[in-house]
C-alpha cells in the first residue's frame, strides 16, 4: 500500500518536475518577455543584519522603480534575493545556488567586504558580472579579476582621506595632538582606519592606543577603559553599527569624551545610531559616507521619494549605495543591449562613467572606483555633509565632539 | 593599582550577569540531562520582552523583569509540555538537535516580532556611572548585577529551602529513586524547565540593557553560556556561578593586560585547560555513568 502511494507520489513529483523543468528551459533561452532574474545573498540576519536590510531595501526599490518605468530592455525586473546569515560559507553555498539552481540571467553584489570577498570568486568563475554596493577592502582588488566593480566612490583605504586631510590642517587650537585607533578586526574596516592613520601620522599626529578587536566582542568597557587612559585628542574607531554604539555607549559610562570622534560605519545608519546611543550624544560626530539623500545626482530625488514611500524616512547608506549598484548594472546592461554577453558590460563599465545617486562613477582596470568620498557630521540631531566643499550641506562644522548638548 | 581595581570590577560585574544568564542552563541539565541549545535565543527573547516593556509599557527594563518573568516561567512550561517531554528519555544527541532546532525557531520567531535591525535600551542610568576620580563604575551593570544576584539568591532558597528545591535535587541525584519515593519527576522537570527560561529571559533583560542585540545574538550566548557552566560543572549552581564569574574577569583581564583581540578567545582556553586537569568542571561531580562511558 505504502509503495503503490510512494510510487505515485514519486511519478506525480516527477511530472512536475518536468513541467518545471520545461518552464525554467523555456526562460532560460531567454529574452522574450520573461522577467530578468537578478540573483543576491545578503546579510538579514546575523552580525550585518542592520546593513544587509538596508541593501535589500535599496534594491527592492530600485526594482519597483525599473518596473514602473517599462523595465529593463522592456522586461520586468525580479529580484531573487537570499540570506546568507552574514556568514561565509553560506554566501559561497547561495550564489553558486543563484547561477545553478535559481538560473539567475544577473548577479548583484552582497554587503560588507568579508562577504563579497568569496561571492565575488563565485561570479568571476561563472563569467558574471559583479557589481558589489559594499566591499571595498583593497585586497579585493587584487586578485585580477575582470567581472568585479565596486560602485561607490573609492575603496576602504581612502574613505576617510578627506576628514584625515581636513582634521591635519586645522589650527593649532583645534587639531589633535594625540589619536587613538580602536578598530574591529575586518578586510573593510581595518584599512579604512589604516589609511586615516597614515595620513595623520604624517602630519604629525601621535599614535597612543592602536588595537584591534574580534567581531563577537560585545563588552567594550574594558576596551574604552584603555583608550581612555591613553587620553587621545581624536579617537579613529573603526567599526560596524553594534560595536559602533557599543564603543559609544561605553564611552559615555566612562564618562571619556575626547575632543573629537570619528567612527566609521555605525554614523552612517541614521535614526538607528541615534536611537541606539541617544540623540543628545551625536553632536560632532564625524563620519565618512557615500549618499547624501540632498544630492542633486541622477535620480536621487526619485530614489529618496521611492523609499520613503515603501519603507519609510529617509533611506539609510546602505540602502542608497544597493540602488547605486543596481544603476550601475542597468547602465551596463542597456549598454551592451543584451544580459547574456556580461564579458561585453565589463569592458563597457571600464571604459565609461556612469552617473548615479552617488555621483559620476569611473573604475580602474581592477574595478576599483576613482572618486572620492562625503564626510558627514551629525549636527544638532541629524547629519550634514561637511566635506567635499561641493557637496557641502553647510558651512558650519562643530568643532569637536560634544555628547549632552542636543 | 587603580586600574587593575577597575578592571576586576568590571569582570566582576560582568561575571554576575553571566552567572543568572547561565544558571537556567546548568539546572536543566543537572535535572533532565538535557544540553539546551535553545537557552541563548530564549535569553535574546527577554531582552526583546522587556524592549517591548520598556518601549511600548514605558516600564523600566530592570523591573520589567517582575512580569517577564512569570510570562517565560509559564512559556517555558508549555515548551517543555509540547516539544521536550516527548524526548526527555531520549539519547541526548536527540535532544540537542531538538534545541537546536527549537532556538532556530525561537530565532525566526523574534525575526518576525521584532525585525532583524540591531535593538537597544537606553534607560536613563544606561550611560551614567558612580564615579571617583577616574575610578567608575556603570550604574547599569552595578543594577544588573544586583538584580542577578537577588535572583540567584530567590534560585538558591528555592532549591535548598523548599519541598520543591528538595524534589529539584532529589530528581537530579537519582531521578528512579526519587519516583520511588513519590515525586512526580516529569513535573518536576517542567517545573524546572520553567524555572531555567525564567532565569534565561531575566538575564536577557538586563543583558538588553548593556549591549545591544539582534535575534541571531543568541548563538554569540549559547557558545559563551555553554563554556561557563562547563568550566563550573555542569549541572551545579554554584559551579556555574563560578564559572561565570571567572570567565568574566578571564575576558576582562584579557582585555586590560593581553590584547583586546584575545579577549573573546582567551577565556575559552583556561576551560580547555581546567577540563584537561578536571574533566567534570570546577564544581561538577563525576558520576558512576560517566565513569563507565570512558
Amino acid at each position: 500500500m505504502n509503495g503503490r502511494i510512494g510510487r505515485r507520489l514519486a511519478g506525480i513529483l516527477a511530472s512536475a518536475g518536468l513541467l518545471l523543468g520545461g518552464v525554467a528551459c523555456g526562460s532560460d533561452d531567454g529574452g522574450g518577455s520573461d522577467p530578468i532574474k537578478i540573483g543576491a545573498s545578503i546579510p538579514l540576519t546575523g552580525q550585518f543584519s542592520q546593513e544587509g536590510t538596508a541593501a535589500k531595501q535599496g534594491y527592492e526599490v530600485w526594482a519597483a522603480t525599473v518596473n514602473e518605468n517599462g523595465g529593463l530592455l522592456g522586461r520586468q525586473v525580479e529580484l531573487v534575493i537570499k540570506d546568507d546569515a552574514s556568514n561565509q560559507n553560506t554566501v559561497v553555498a547561495d550564489y553558486n545556488a543563484l547561477i545553478s539552481k535559481d538560473k539567475v540571467d544577473l548577479l548583484i553584489g552582497t554587503y560588507s567586504s568579508l562577504l563579497n570577498l568569496p561571492a565575488s570568486a563565485v561570479a568571476e568563475k561563472n563569467n558574471m558580472l559583479y557589481i558589489e554596493p559594499a566591499g571595498g577592502a583593497p585586497e579585493i582588488f587584487e586578485r585580477g579579476m575582470k567581472y568585479l566593480f565596486f560602485s561607490q566612490q573609492a575603496t576602504a583605504d581612502k574613505q576617510g582621506k578627506a576628514f584625515a586631510d581636513w582634521i591635519s590642517t586645522l589650527p593649532e587650537a583645534d587639531r589633535p595632538k594625540t589619536a587613538a585607533y580602536p578598530t574591529i578586526d575586518d578586510p573593510f574596516v581595518s584599512p579604512n582606519v589604516e589609511g586615516i592613520r597614515s595620513v595623520l601620522e604624517g602630519a604629525g599626529i601621535t599614535t597612543v592606543f592602536a588595537e584591534t578587536y574580534q567581531s563577537d566582542l560585545n563588552n567594550f568597557d574594558t576596551l574604552v577603559s584603555k583608550v581612555r587612559e591613553a587620553n587621545p585628542d581624536l579617537v579613529v574607531h573603526g567599526a560596524f553599527f553594534d560595536d559602533g554604539v557599543g564603543f559609544v555607549r561605553s564611552m559615555l559610562k566612562a564618562n571619556f569624551k575626547p575632543r573629537w570622534l570619528y567612527q566609521t560605519t555605525a554614523p552612517s545608519l541614521g535614526e538607528e545610531y541615534a536611537k541606539a546611543i541617544g540623540p543628545e550624544n551625536t553632536e560632532g560626530i564625524i563620519f565618512a559616507i557615500s549618499h547624501a539623500p540632498q544630492a542633486q545626482t541622477p535620480g536621487n530625488a526619485e530614489f529618496v521619494k521611492k523609499y520613503e514611500e515603501m519603507f519609510g524616512g529617509l533611506p539609510p547608506e546602505d540602502a542608497a549605495d544597493a540602488y547605486g549598484a543596481a544603476q550601475v548594472l542597468q547602465a551596463a546592461v542597456e549598454a551592451v543591449g543584451d544580459v547574456k554577453d556580461q564579458a561585453a558590460m565589463a569592458d563597457w563599465l571600464r571604459q565609461n562613467t556612469v552617473p548615479t545617486i552617488l555621483g559620476d562613477l569611473k573604475w580602474d582596470e581592477a574595478g576599483r572606483p576613482q572618486g572620492e568620498f562625503l564626510t558627514g557630521q551629525w549636527q544638532d540631531g541629524k547629519v550634514e555633509y561637511i566635506l567635499p566643499k561641493q557637496f557641502a550641506t553647510t558651512d558650519h562644522v562643530v568643532m569637536g565632539w560634544q555628547p549632552g548638548s542636543v | 593599582m587603580l586600574a587593575l581595581l577597575q578592571y576586576l570590577v568590571l569582570g566582576l560585574l560582568v561575571g554576575g550577569i553571566y552567572a543568572l544568564a547561565a544558571s537556567g542552563l546548568t539546572l536543566v541539565f543537572g535535572v533532565m540531562r538535557i544540553i539546551n541549545i535553545a537557552h541563548g535565543a530564549f535569553l535574546i527573547l527577554g531582552a526583546f520582552l522587556a524592549f517591548t516593556a520598556w518601549s511600548k509599557l514605558g516600564i523600566d527594563p530592570m523591573l520589567a523583569i517582575l512580569l517577564i518573568a512569570p510570562i517565560s516561567f509559564s512559556l517555558g512550561w508549555v515548551i517543555y509540555k509540547t516539544a521536550i517531554a516527548p524526548v526527555r528519555t531520549a539519547p541526548m544527541a536527540s535532544t540537542v538537535l531538538l534545541t537546536f532546532g527549537l532556538a532556530l525557531v525561537v530565532e525566526a520567531t523574534m525575526g518576525v516580532i521584532w525585525g532583524n535591525n540591531a535593538t537597544s535600551m537606553t534607560p536613563s542610568y544606561g550611560s551614567e556611572s558612580f564615579s571617583a576620580g577616574s575610578f567608575y563604575v556603570p550604574k547599569a551593570q552595578v543594577y544588573g548585577g544586583l538584580v542577578a544576584v537577588a535572583v540567584l539568591a530567590v534560585l538558591g532558597l528555592i532549591l535548598t529551602r523548599t519541598w520543591l528545591g528538595r524534589a529539584i535535587r532529589a530528581a537530579a541525584n537519582n531521578p528512579t529513586g526519587a519516583e520511588l519515593v513519590g515525586i512526580r519527576v516529569g513535573s518536576v522537570s517542567a517545573v524546572v524547565f520553567g524555572l531555567g527560561m525564567a532565569a534565561a529571559c531575566t538575564g536577557g533583560a538586563i543583558v538588553g540593557v548593556l549591549y545591544s542585540f539582534v535575534p541571531g545574538t543568541h548563538y554569540m550566548w549559547i557558545a559563551r553560556l555553554l563554556a561557563i557552566v562547563v568550566l563550573g560543572g555542569l549541572g551545579s549552581l554554584n559551579g556555574a556561578i563560578l564559572g561565570a564569574v571567572l570567565f568574566g574577569l578571564a575576558e576582562t583581564l584579557t582585555s586590560a593586560y593581553v590584547s583586546t583581540a584575545w579577549a573573546t578567545a582567551f577565556p575559552y582556553l583556561i576551560v580547555f585547560a581546567v577540563l584537561l586537569l578536571r574533566p567534570q568542571g570546577l564544581l561538577g561531580v563525576r558520576r558512576r555513568e560517566d565513569a563507565s562511558a570512558l
